[in-house]
């Protein structure tokens, strides 16, 4: 026993997690006690420093620091890669640094949240099948849409983006890991952690936080100590977002394989490229906006108090200087998957690469310039709006550039309808919807009639579950193979669109019309007229919650028990592809080498990037000249 | 942070073949290009400080100071503090790269105290303004500022003392200083930092 | 890998065909899209100008979506991987920088035709009100409005705003605790209450009736419930009205009689917000104060058994005995101080005389 909890695992996290709540007790009341404060023990005061500091011991316990402290403390640390690569189910459960296990760990621990989320949007329908009060009382209710949304936003369609790119990224650009594994599996293990203590908040006294994703101030600052839960998990999801991107960028900067210039690198690494150039300029806001709110409710500052000077509006400015940015973090590195699913399956070049690279770059430049359309009624003041909408409506030219480019990739193409290509196709279209309301929330007199309105409820799932959900369906389904070395059930993928297809649209195009006729969001009791439509709404979206079991089922038994996929079933000519499924556990022998681009189908002849598999030699005597130069 | 964590191929256990070495696609080293990634990230935090130091100040215009008047000597005297430290980081690193093992130890010593000085006489400063956070959102924001600056300077700290404890285990020398670089360069940032706060806020 | 031929290009008669069904599907879509009954009623002068844009904005948008979905239903009709072809490849067109310049620069145009049509729209809805506007203070507090009407004769409070027909009115905007937002879909207009600072909009009301008034922004428990109405009446009736609601609240309550009713019916319906009492109608019908909240239970059915004191003692002390079906700790418990003993008194005699029909 004490030689299990003194190895990193689960024994010890819990060891560390426990003393981590002691340690704050102590400091808890030992800090009231220094300064005279009465009474000495006070729970929320202890709760408020746990919630901060627990996790961080959690994390020491499971061992994220384990090598950093030995190296810090100077003693000699050798990589023997002990915790590189799964050799059983087991080793996902622990700190591992290979970069296609913390992808497969991320994936699955998305998905475990957005199940979660998804059942929270079931409560809501429930709700709102009726007028009057059905399951939950108005508080809880509140708590329940906030919660769906964050878990939705900060814990599924944010890091699974993360676990698709950790899987294939370093692949696509022929590097052996990304540049700092250590980094990585931090990142991954604050996930559960922020995802956690966000559901455990339901447990707090006076209910869950309550309000909604934006949690704008001062409601939040007045709200009981659940809100606590959602500022600090935050933080902890803003952290990871920002470890993983730095480690994107200096992995695509540095560890490209020899040939892959920037032009030639598949736009999945240019989407996460652009991403995470959005996530370590953007996040830290959000971080900056809770921090305040954390002060304001912990320590009594005044950031948010206006009879003592403070400023409102300054939060919303702050939060949506990133939640704004964040929208396309949460849809960019699907934009590079609908890129990678559409060339292999259509067999075409993908239409203007470089144009596609630069939208990319251009919707990273104007997505921060256009924060105030979120405040077009908060009263901000009026000058900022015009310019604010012209911002906005601009960023549809370089998104129309993605869509046009697209239908242009598949006219001509040989295309092959199979799941990954039906998501495909399917998100173009929702998608333009989507955008398409967008530009009208963008037109400042429409959206002081429609804001916050059901219409705002249909946009955001046409562009995030129309959007990025499509996108992430494609790319789990496309890459299914690589990543199990099995093949999903095509019968069951394509069931599972469709009736995902069909009841989407049932479930969210009927809010853009009670929405402009009225029906404002956020609400668990609504005008009578509005019954109708919420109970067709309300049955057509269980039907979707429905499809996402089909998902699971297929997902899981075809893991299981598939028929092998071959290592290119797609016949793709990007560097993932070329090797084994799943991929050999440092990848390759040695590293390719790119003589072309990644898109050259139809090009007789042509090749992406040479790999040869040496059979045994460890180590190829010629691949590292090329490194000795610099 | 240290350059291990690009595995070279595997020297040691010969059973098990160790990855392939990564090609270095970019003149630039990878924990440097890291640290200065993440000082993007740091400047965004405090840009999103002095964001609301600009609303409540500018566009709300509460009363600044808050309090009667800041203590705009200690706050001048603390930049030269940090300021000379960054000087001495500087010699530390340089000292290093050329193998002069025992600048090096004075160098990350002197640093590391004058940190400590700054950091003490910041938090003196506080207990003798007559303001708290709770006075005004002004008083809020000078805290919010000056408080997130220190905890930058805590975190400096650390990292400092890190890279002393290996400069004395002697970890550290001209063919083994990223782990002092980065700590080094991080440090230099704080200190810049610092200018920053120190201009707007008690200047300004 | 080749051996494109025989999938051939596009033909001349294809692409007649494309652009037929295009123009066909965008004009069965419009006409779709502008049959439907968009919007509430037309309550406000600002009304007519927000629809014309919404149509104008659906006939722009759905020929863009009716395009790009065209063309991909087309695409994967057209070019669909047929047996036998599983080796082929599509032929490696990698780009047209004529098509790219094209498919930049029409959304220019249209975006910029869009921003400029809602930018004059804009200014002209916030066109400065005509001198001599009537003023109405809206107060948002957790989870009711109350309306403060300026008059010559000094303000006039309400817990119903009232407003006379076809004469301009501006809204000056404020909250007490956390933001609200101020809106009445029939006008079509609104704006947050935002603590610390007011807000502002004006607009004419254009046609007579009653209208929902509806908190558009999350404000706490009883957000869902902040739902009152305002009245638009003919400048004689509205007249009347004013004169009255002056006389109530500036009448000072004498103990019992008719005035107490009113002061408790004010307090059922607006509460005071000056001492941050939250008014009962936000959350429980009540028929005698046409209120139709459904946070708490329907007054009129639960309290036909109770007597006054039983009544105080509920609202005094709320959690004491929870209703079935309802939470602890939902109806504010602190109605003890934020009332007086007289207002207490009044409310209660106020709601025992209406749901037992005395008086
Ligand atoms: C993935 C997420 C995502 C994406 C990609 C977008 C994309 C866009 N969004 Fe959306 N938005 C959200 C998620 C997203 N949004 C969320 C979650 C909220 C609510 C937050 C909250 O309050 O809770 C929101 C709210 C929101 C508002 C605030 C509404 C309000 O609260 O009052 C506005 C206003 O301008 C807006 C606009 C836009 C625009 C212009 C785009 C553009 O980027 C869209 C561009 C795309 C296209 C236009 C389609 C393709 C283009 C063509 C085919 C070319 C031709 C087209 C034209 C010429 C029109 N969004
Ligand atoms: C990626 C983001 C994402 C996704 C995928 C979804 C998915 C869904 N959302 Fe959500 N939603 C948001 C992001 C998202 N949403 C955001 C940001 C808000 C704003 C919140 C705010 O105002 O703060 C919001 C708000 C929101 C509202 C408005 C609440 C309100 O304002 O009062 C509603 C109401 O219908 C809703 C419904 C749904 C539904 C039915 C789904 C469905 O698509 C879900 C389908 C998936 C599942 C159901 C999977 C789980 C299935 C099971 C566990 C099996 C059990 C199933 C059965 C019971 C049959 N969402
Ligand atoms: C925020 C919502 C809210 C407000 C405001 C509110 N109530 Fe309630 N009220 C409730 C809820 C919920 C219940 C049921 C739970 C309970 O018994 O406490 C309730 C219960 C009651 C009951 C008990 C009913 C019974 O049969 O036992 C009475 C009487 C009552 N309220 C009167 C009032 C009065 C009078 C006011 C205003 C001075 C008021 N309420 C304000 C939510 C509210
Ligand atoms: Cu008041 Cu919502
Ligand atoms: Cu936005």
């Amino acid at each position: 026993m004490a030689a299990k909890i003194r190895q990193p695992g689960w024994y010890r996290a819990l060891a560390f997690s426990i003393l981590g709540v002691l340690v704050c007790l102590g400091l808890s009341t030992g800090l009231r006690a220094a300064f005279s404060v009465d009474p000495v023990y006070d729970g929320t005061s202890v709760l408020q420093i746990s919630l901060l500091m627990v996790p961080l011991f959690f994390l020491g316990g499971i061992g994220c620091f384990d090598y950093w402290l030995r190296w810090a403390s100077g003693r000699t640390v050798v990589d023997d890669h002990a915790d590189h690569g799964a050799k059983s189910w087991r080793d996902y459960f622990k700190v591992n640094t290979d970069h296609k296990v913390i992808g497969i760990q991320y994936i699955c621990v998305s998905f475990f949240f957005m199940f979660i989320g998804g059942l929270m949007a079931m409560l809501v329908r429930a709700e709102l099948a009726s007028p009057g009060r059905q399951f939950v009382d108005p508080n809880t209710y509140n708590g329940v849409f906030s919660i769906h949304a964050t878990l939705l936003i900060f814990l599924f369609v944010i890091p699974v983006f993360a676990g698709i790119a950790n899987y294939v990224l370093p692949l696509m650009i022929g590097a052996p890991d990304m540049a700092f594994p250590r980094l990585n599996a931090l990142s991954f293990w604050m996930l559960p952690v922020a995802g956690t203590m966000m559901l455990l908040s339901f447990l707090a006294p006076g209910g869950s936080f309550a309000a909604g994703w934006t949690a704008y101030a001062p409601l939040s600052v007045d709200a009981p100590i659940g809100q606590a839960f959602f500022t600090i998990a935050v933080q902890f999801a803003g952290a990871s977002s920002i470890a993983t991107a730095l480690n994107f960028l200096v992995t695509i900067i540095t560890m490209r394989a020899p040939g892959m210039t920037f032009f030639r690198m598949p736009l999945l690494v240019w989407a996460n490229f652009s991403t995470s150039l959005l996530v370590v300029i953007a996040t830290p806001f959000i971080a900056a906006s809770q921090f305040m709110v954390l002060l304001d409710r912990a320590l009594g500052f005044n950031f948010f108090n206006p009879a003592n000077g403070g400023d409102i509006l300054m939060y919303q400015h702050v939060f949506w200087f990133y939640s704004h940015p964040a929208v396309y973090i949460m849809l960019l590195p699907g934009f590079g998957i609908i890129s990678e699913v559409l060339a292999t399956r259509a067999r075409k070049p993908v239409f203007g690469y470089r144009m596609m690279a630069f939208s990319l770059l251009a919707i990273v430049l104007l997505g921060f310039t256009v924060w105030a359309h979120h405040m077009f009624v908060s009263g901000m003041s009026d000058w900022i709006r015009i310019p604010m909408m012209i911002t906005t409506a601009i960023i549809a030219i370089p998104t129309g550039i993605k869509i046009f480019s697209w239908v242009a990739t598949l006219w001509r193409g040989v295309i092959k309808m199979d799941t990954p290509m039906l998501w495909a196709v399917g998100f173009i279209s929702m998608f333009t919807l989507g955008g398409i309301s967008g530009v009208m929330l963008a037109m400042v007199p429409l959206d002081i009639h429609v804001s916050d309105t059901y219409f705002i409820v249909a946009h955001i799932h046409y562009v995030l579950f129309g959007g990025s959900m499509f996108t992430i369906m494609a790319g789990i389904y496309f890459w299914f193979p690589k990543m199990t070395g099995r093949m999903y059930n095509e019968r069951l993928g394509k069931i599972h669109f469709w009736l995902t297809f069909v009841f989407f649209n049932v479930t969210f195009a009927p809010m853009h019309l009670i929405g402009v006729q009225g029906m404002p969001r956020r609400v668990s009791d609504y005008a009578d007229q509005f019954a109708t439509w919420n109970m067709i709404i309300s049955i057509s979206s269980f039907i979707l919650g429905f499809a996402s079991l089909i998902f699971l089922y297929n997902m899981i038994v075809s893991w299981r028990s598939g028929p092998k996929a071959g290592s290119n079933p797609w016949n793709s000519l990007t560097i993932e592809w070329q090797v084994s499924s799943p991929p050999p556990i440092f990848n390759f022998d040695s590293i390719p080498s790119v003589v072309g681009g990644p898109y050259e189908y139809g090009v007789p002849g042509a090749v992406h990037a040479i790999l040869d598999q040496p059979a045994e030699t460890p180590v190829a005597a010629g691949v590292g000249a090329a490194s000795e130069e610099n | 942070m240290e350059a291990a964590s690009i595995p070279t191929p595997a020297a040691h256990e010969d059973h098990h073949h160790g990855p392939p070495t990564a090609n270095q696609s970019s003149r630039v080293n990878s924990e440097v290009l890291g640290i200065l990634l993440f000082i993007i990230s740091e400047i965004m935090l405090f840009g999103a400080f002095f964001a609301a130091y600009f609303f409540i100040r500018v566009v709300n215009s509460d009363a600044w100071p808050p309090g009667d008047g800041l203590p705009v000597a200690v706050a001048a005297i603390n930049a030269a503090i940090l300021l000379s430290s960054s000087v001495t980081m500087h010699w530390t690193d340089v000292s290093a790269k050329r193998g002069n093992d025992m600048a090096m130890r004075v160098g990350i010593v002197t640093t590391f105290l004058l940190g400590c000085t700054f950091l003490f006489i910041q938090i003196n400063e506080y207990l003798h303004l007559g303001f708290t956070p709770e006075t005004s959102a002004s008083a809020s924001v000078f805290f919010g500022l000056t408080g997130l600056h220190g905890a930058h300077v805590v975190i400096g700290l650390l990292l400092l003392w890190m890279s002393a404890v290996r400069i004395f285990k002697g970890k550290v020398g001209p063919n083994n200083h990223r782990g002092l670089e980065v700590p080094g360069i991080y440090w230099h940032f704080v200190d810049a930092m610092w200018i920053v706060v120190f201009t707007t806020i008690y200047v300004l | 890998m080749t051996g494109q031929s025989h999938r051939g290009a596009v033909t001349a008669k294809n692409w007649i065909a494309l652009l037929a069904i295009i123009v066909v599907a965008s004009a069965i879509g419009i006409a779709f899209m502008l049959a439907l009954n968009w919007f509430p009623e037309q309550g406000s002068n600002v009304a007519p100008m927000i629809d014309t844009f919404w149509d104008v904005l659906v006939i722009v948008s759905v020929p863009i979506f009716v395009a790009v979905t065209t063309m991909l239903l087309f695409s994967v009709w057209r070019w669909r991987q047929k047996p036998g072809e599983e080796d082929l490849d599509g032929p490696p067109i990698h780009g047209s920088t004529k098509l790219e310049v094209i498919w930049t620069i029409i959304p220019t145009i249209v975006i910029a035709a869009l921003t400029t049509y809602a930018a004059i729209l804009l200014v002209d809805i916030q066109a400065a009100p005509a001198k001599g506007t009537r003023v109405v203070n809206v107060n948002g507090v957790q989870f009711a409005w109350d309306f403060e009407t300026e008059t010559p004769a000094g303000p006039v409070k309400s817990g119903r705003l009232y407003l006379p027909i076809n004469e301009p009115v501006k809204f000056n905007v404020r909250s007490k605790d956390v933001i609200h937002d101020f809106w009445v879909p029939a006008f079509r207009l609104k704006v947050d209450a935002v603590p610390g600072i007011t807000t502002t909009y004006n607009l004419t009301p254009t046609k007579l009736g009653t209208f929902d008034v509806v908190c558009a922004e999350l404000c706490g428990l009883g957000h869902a419930y902040m739902r009152q109405t305002v009245t638009v009446l003919t400048a004689e009736r509205y007249a009347t009205v004013m004169a009255g609601l002056a006389r109530a609240s500036g009448a000072k309550p004498p103990a019992g009689g008719a005035a107490a009713d009113v002061a408790g019916e004010k307090l059922f319906v607006s509460g005071n917000p000056a001492t941050g009492a939250t008014a009962c109608g936000a959350c429980h019908a009540l028929k005698a104060a046409g209120t139709t909240a459904a946070t708490g239970p329907n007054l009129d059915e639960m309290l036909t058994k109770d007597d006054a004191a039983a009544i105080m003692e509920m609202i005094v002390d709320p959690n004491k005995e929870i209703v079935p079906g309802y939470s602890k700790g939902i109806m504010p418990a602190n109605y003890a101080t934020t009332l007086t003993k007289a207002e207490l008194a009044a409310l209660v005699k106020y709601i025992d005389q209406s749901v037992h029909g005395k008086g």
